[in-house]
């Protein structure tokens, strides 16, 4: 048997395994990493992608006869506007008689184009009498043939779409009528039950009004309750309870929040149904946990000697409190309180029990009108069914999670600007 | 951090600024076969006239009937949508809480239809057929004299025509009033074709209501929440799978989703106005007279439901899948809604 | 409150701060300077500004919310005998008529009616009401504003009275937030203790039908109202151990490769997106499970020949467990990250690999933080709502087969109370005896995290 060489530079088969076993528990790490990132991101791309088409919305250009003789009405609301579509559809594709088929042709037209209409007319009624040449609205089934999302070959029993109405649309096509515009009323307009019609800022305004609320209620009570629990509160069994129980309370689903709020505030003190008032007022239960907890740690983190020096210098408790362990903390508390705000903003599963779940046609202007969030909003378009609406879904998402982005920018600069420097001993 | 401080402070006792006292909008709840055509209608009328738009919740017949009879004042809704009438016991409790002007509208016509996704094959049943697939207790094939918990577990075992898919059918629950009228239209007159629950139905008629009514509790009936629009994606991605909704979500669907035929008929407009497939009923609207008083909108929003445009033969109503009703009574509507008015 | 009066108070407010601020300065300059105060100066100021800002702002508060209801009570006094007596519902009812005539309508004739007549004169009286009162706390907050100022002398403790002032400020935060949190939890045990009269703790805890949806109405058959929530809570444990199955190896790992093998500045990069990725809205996920995962788990049971449910547990789980990887990773990495780097050199030194102390050294040390991390975990996925309402069935199957549909407690909660006005059902009250489990459980899993991490803390001590 011939000996082995053996150095100590070699390594032996025992050390060898043992690097393999340290080689592979990287290569799982890494993978994980790897995965777990790739599966979030592959889902955004995916939702970033179905949203595009929700954007751009489809318009036909048509000329408009305002004629005096269709505003006979003194009231300018009772004329009728859909006649002047149709009108102005028949005189791009001459020809259509029969009445089914003048039906079918101002179905290409959104509902949308007559209440554009008579938006303009009433903003100046000089337009009366004048004729113009306008880009309107078409409906979500022409929208989506022009985006290139309709079937032509599905059996016309069967599409959206009759043969008449893809000859029509093939017609004003080549004479250059369709064409694509960034879609502005997506970001202006209320929620409607069409889908080119639908905007979210009506939700967008909803959201805000409802986070007005929770961070007027939730960013005092919860910072002032911090205060108290880590500097004034003697250390007993009462404040342990209370300190667990805040603990507890940070787990506590979302869900069951709105069980509360429905029992309480709608309940028993009336307050109105799906307002921004009561969603906040319930919305400021679920995040006083977080607040809590992520202002008493800021607190905590402050140096005690900080406080001593204060002391000792003859400020009372209360001045080194809140000229030198306040300042400190603050923005450990601010960036506390946004992170729970933003947990606020995308929650909406205690909204389900607030009667949040409702159409909502127009824009909330106060605390107290009914209103809709945007995640609800996004939960109620993902169910719809309707033409058009899974694209206006993914869009809504895209815009929640663009404030949701800005939010953890906010926080992230926060924390790098207060990382490491102490504001007194800087 | 002071003027931080003293930013809040002054935030928190600004809020009370934005607060109004008393609701302005409409406050609707009710069938969720009529939500969609509500919410239509409720569009329309914030978009044409300018008005607040009307706060619409779908939550079925029965639990929408709860809530508008618990009171009458702003805190309690001024319209429920209904696919079924209000019952003796419901206007009961609605006049010992002091509802006691309502004015019932009936808006349109609507089918019950079963609804597959494509990918299956297409179901041709019979009341019986549907009877038997979702009843908890049938009669024993072997002996027709006696009821058995129900064996059937494959569409094919009913009925041999059938295709061999298993039984899966989401529906609505007891709070909706697709599920009363379901029940009476196909679940009694699908039990009354077996001699032994006619006999019964004469006889004994609250045992027979339990025998038809009671659908079975081994998850092949499945108790869906007050939200179609749910039902129908669930359907599009589930083949198998078969869901109880109005006509609406179906003509809104028609690319993804097909209809059982009924003794034979398919659930069509002309089927459904001329009353030929079976599971067609009307639907309703009942609203607080005392209420228009309070809440600005609350006639104009009915003189649209009523209106040419909305209920009319054309209009827009109609072209989302609500089956009209005739000329006459249409303008038997417009009258109530017009007394309302002027009063 | 108008925005104007509160506007004009808040520049009262400041006023006071400055005239209290000046008399501290003036009486100093007659007595011998700053020094021989008791407070400084803008102690002097704020307790003036208080002064002022606690009655006015107080007494204009309740003058805003109660000059209506002091109206009405004038304008129904001055009604006609037959519109007084009406029962008591009418009456309310007329009350908000009136309320309704008085924001919308102009000043009526003579010969309007008598509603109209008098939502007119509760448009006067309120705004009557309302004038007087704001003047009132602008008088009052100024007399005791200025009764103060002439009573600051060089002894007056004004800082002593401020610190007061705003502890007993800080103290009622604590109050108020207790009380309400307490309250709360009362009220759903209040409604869930009223479920268990109907029906009995033994039959929800270990029944095993689930069928909740009784009748509504007399003349109507609904389900037999059967409430074994056991299905029930089968559902949401499948679903929930799905989620940790994918979550925990993949969170876990992430977080190890983060803290132990990336180079600090991918560190830094990517931490953060991290964080952001643990704060997404649950309803995208939602979103999610019902277009892609879904209808993946449809297709891919065909091609295998299987029997799939869209709704099965499979798919809620997986998506869950993908949305609570990043709260495990995020946490864990922090856990792992806070432990002192000379034990790693030291292991390092005894020769042992990277891997071999990871998993011998660093994690038993950060262990009390990855298990809180992943208790956490728990508690998020059990409780998920939206997820599930979008992805998951409504059916209670007794069934331990992932492909199956399954329900969830927070589904049925959901679907049990959605539209729901009034609580006199059992079917709505199970939704809230649901809540109380749901809330037990939770409590459960975290009174465990703590008690674990206090003890592994403890060993942790000793060994060090």
């Amino acid at each position: 048997m011939e000996r082995e060489k053996m150095s100590l530079l070699t390594p032996s088969a025992a050390l060898r395994r043992r690097y393999r076993r340290d080689r592979l528990f990287l290569l799982a790490g890494r993978l994980a990493a790897v995965a777990s990132f790739s599966t979030i991101g592959l889902i955004f791309l995916a939702i970033l992608y179905t949203s595009l088409p929700a954007f751009t919305q489809s318009c036909i250009k048509l000329p408009i006869h305002f004629e005096e003789t269709a505003f006979s009405n003194e009231n300018l609301d009772l004329a009728n506007y859909d006649m002047l579509v149709a009108q102005a559809l028949a005189r791009v594709i001459p020809g259509v008689t029969d009445p089914g088929e003048k039906e079918e042709l101002l179905e290409m037209m959104s509902p949308g184009a007559a209440w554009r209409l008579q938006r303009m007319v009433n903003s100046n009624p000089k337009r009366i009498g004048t004729v113009q040449q306008l880009w309107l609205p078409a409906s979500a089934d022409i929208d989506m043939l022009r985006k290139g999302k309709f079937d032509r070959t599905t059996p016309e029993r069967r599409r959206r779409l009759s043969r008449r109405q893809l000859k029509w649309y093939d017609q004003l096509n080549a004479e250059g009528r369709i064409k694509r515009y960034f879609n502005w009323v997506f970001f202006t307009a209320p929620n409607s039950t069409e889908a080119e019609l639908a905007g979210i800022y009506g939700a967008v305004k909803g959201s805000l009004l409802t986070m007005f609320i929770t961070l007027v209620l939730s960013f005092p009570l919860g910072a002032g309750t911090a205060i108290y629990l880590q500097e004034f509160a003697p250390r007993n069994r009462w404040t342990t309870t209370i300190n667990v129980t805040i603990s507890n309370l940070a787990a506590v689903p979302p869900i069951l929040y709105g069980l509360l709020g429905l029992a309480v505030f709608i309940n028993f003190f009336h307050l109105p149904r799906a307002t921004p008032l009561v969603a906040g007022m319930v919305l400021s239960l679920m995040t006083f946990p977080s607040i809590i907890m992520a202002s008493r740690n800021a607190l905590a983190a402050v140096p005690r000697s900080v406080c001593d020096a204060a002391l000792a210098l003859g400020a009372s408790r209360m001045q080194s409190i809140t000229h030198h362990i306040l300042p400190a903390a603050m923005p450990g508390i601010l960036t506390g309180t946004l992170l729970g705000l933003a947990q606020a903003f995308g929650e909406c599963a205690p909204l389900l029990m607030l009667g949040m779940v409702a159409f909502v046609g127009n824009i909330p202007a106060g605390i107290t009108d009914p209103a809709t969030v945007l995640p609800m909003q996004i939960y109620l378009w993902a169910d719809n069914s309707g033409q058009g609406f899974p694209e206006k879904t993914a869009a809504a998402i895209v815009i929640m999670m663009l404030f949701l982005v800005i939010v953890n920018t906010i926080v992230l600069w926060l924390r790098r600007k207060f990382e490491n420097s102490h504001p007194h001993t800087s | 951090m002071k003027k931080f401080i003293l930013f809040l402070v002054l935030l928190i006792s600004a809020t009370p600024c934005f607060a109004q006292n008393q609701r302005r909008n409409i406050s609707i709840v009710g069938s969720s076969t009529v939500y969609p055509f509500a919410a239509l209608v409720g569009e329309y009328f914030t978009r044409t006239t300018g008005n607040l738009s009307p706060h619409i919740e779908s939550t079925g017949s029965g639990s929408g009937f709860k809530r508008f009879c618990a009171g009458s004042g702003l805190q309690y809704p001024d319209i429920t949508n209904a696919s079924r009438l209000m019952t003796s016991e419901e206007r009961a409790t609605c006049l010992a809480n002091g509802v006691t002007q309502i004015i019932r509208i009936k808006i349109g016509r609507d089918g019950i239809v079963l609804a597959t996704s494509r990918a299956m094959p297409k179901l041709n049943l019979t009341l019986q057929d549907v009877y038997l697939a979702l009843a908890m207790q049938v009669p024993d094939p072997e002996n027709h004299q006696r009821l058995i918990a129900n064996p059937y577990s494959r569409w094919q075992q009913i009925n041999s025509a059938l295709p061999n898919v298993a039984i899966h059918v989401y529906g609505p629950p007891p709070s909706s009033g697709t599920r009363d009228a379901f029940d009476s239209l196909v679940m009694e007159m699908g039990a009354t074709t077996f001699p032994l629950l006619r006999k019964m139905k004469k006889e004994n008629p609250a045992a027979f209501k339990q025998a038809a009514n009671r659908m079975r509790e081994d998850g092949r009936w499945i108790d869906a929440g007050e939200n179609d629009y749910l039902i129908v994606q669930k359907l599009k991605t589930n083949p198998d799978a078969c869901g109880i909704f109005g006509f609406s979500f179906l003509k809104q669907n028609e690319k993804s989703l097909q209809a059982a035929s009924l003794n034979g008929y398919l659930p069509h407009s002309a089927n459904i106005a001329a009353g030929k497939y079976p599971a067609s009923r009307s639907l309703f609207l009942y609203a607080k007279k005392q209420n228009s008083s309070m809440v600005s909108g609350l006639p104009a929003y009915l003189q649209e439901f009523v209106s040419q445009r909305a209920s009319g033969e054309r209009g827009y109503l109609a072209r989302r899948g609500m089956i009209p009703i005739p000329a006459g009574e249409q303008r038997r509507n417009r009258e109530i809604v017009k007394s309302m008015q002027n009063k | 409150m108008s925005i104007h009066i509160f506007l004009l108070l808040t520049l009262l407010t400041a006023v006071a701060f400055q005239l209290g601020r000046m008399r501290a300065f003036r009486i100093a300059a007659h007595s011998g300077g700053l020094r021989k105060m008791h407070s400084l100066p803008r102690h002097y100021g704020s307790y003036t500004a208080l002064r002022f800002a606690v009655p006015a702002f107080i007494l204009a508060g309740l003058v805003t919310l109660f000059a209506d209801n002091i109206a009405m009570h004038l304008v129904w006094s001055s009604l006609p005998e037959q519109l007084r007596t009406l029962p008591e519902e009418q009456a309310k009812l007329l009350k908000q008529v009136i309320i309704h005539t008085s924001a919308n309508q102009p000043a009526p004739g003579n010969s309007a009616s008598a509603t109209a007549q008098a939502g007119w004169q509760l448009k006067q009286l309120t705004t009557g009401a309302l004038r007087l009162g704001w003047t009132g706390s602008i008088l009052l907050g100024t007399l005791s504003a200025g009764l103060f100022l002439k009573k600051i002398n060089c002894t007056l403790p004004a800082r002593r009275t401020m610190e007061k002032f705003m502890w007993g400020i800080l103290a009622a935060c604590t109050g108020v937030v207790i009380f309400t949190t307490f309250a709360i939890i009362a009220s759903v045990a209040v409604e869930a203790v009223r479920f268990f009269q109907f029906v009995s703790p033994l039959e929800f805890f270990f029944g095993r039908t689930w069928s909740p949806q009784m009748a509504i109405h007399a003349g109507q058959v609904g389900a037999s109202g059967q409430f074994g929530a056991l299905p029930v809570i089968g559902g949401t444990l499948m679903i929930t151990l799905i989620a940790m199955l994918l979550a925990v190896p993949t969170g876990l790992f992430t977080a190890i490769y983060f803290s132990e093998y990336a180079s600090s500045r991918r560190r830094h990069l990517l931490k953060p997106i991290l964080e952001t990725l643990a704060g997404i809205p649950t309803v995208v996920y939602g979103f999610f499970a019902v277009f892609t995962v879904g209808p993946l788990i449809g297709h891919l049971g065909l091609l295998l020949d299987v029997e799939t449910s869209t709704e099965s547990a499979l798919a809620a789980g997986v998506v869950i467990g993908i949305m609570i990887i990043p709260y495990i990773s995020s946490l864990s990495d922090d856990a792992i990250h806070a432990v002192p780097k000379r034990l790693r050199e030291g292991s390092r030194g005894l020769g042992a690999t990277r891997s071999e102390t990871i998993l011998r050294v660093v994690l038993p040390a950060a262990m009390p933080g990855i298990i809180g991390s992943l208790l956490l975990a728990l508690s998020r996925a059990a409780g998920e709502t939206m997820i599930v309402v979008m992805a998951a069935g409504l059916a209670g199957n007794f069934s331990f087969n992932p492909l199956k549909s399954a329900t969830t407690v927070t589904v049925q909660m959901a679907n049990l109370v959605g539209g729901a006005g009034t609580f006199n059902t059992p079917s709505t009250l199970a939704a809230f005896a649901l809540g109380l489990l749901l809330f037990l459980f939770t409590l459960a899993v975290n009174i465990i995290a703590l008690h674990i991490v206090r003890r592994y803390h403890a060993r942790y001590q000793e060994g060090m």
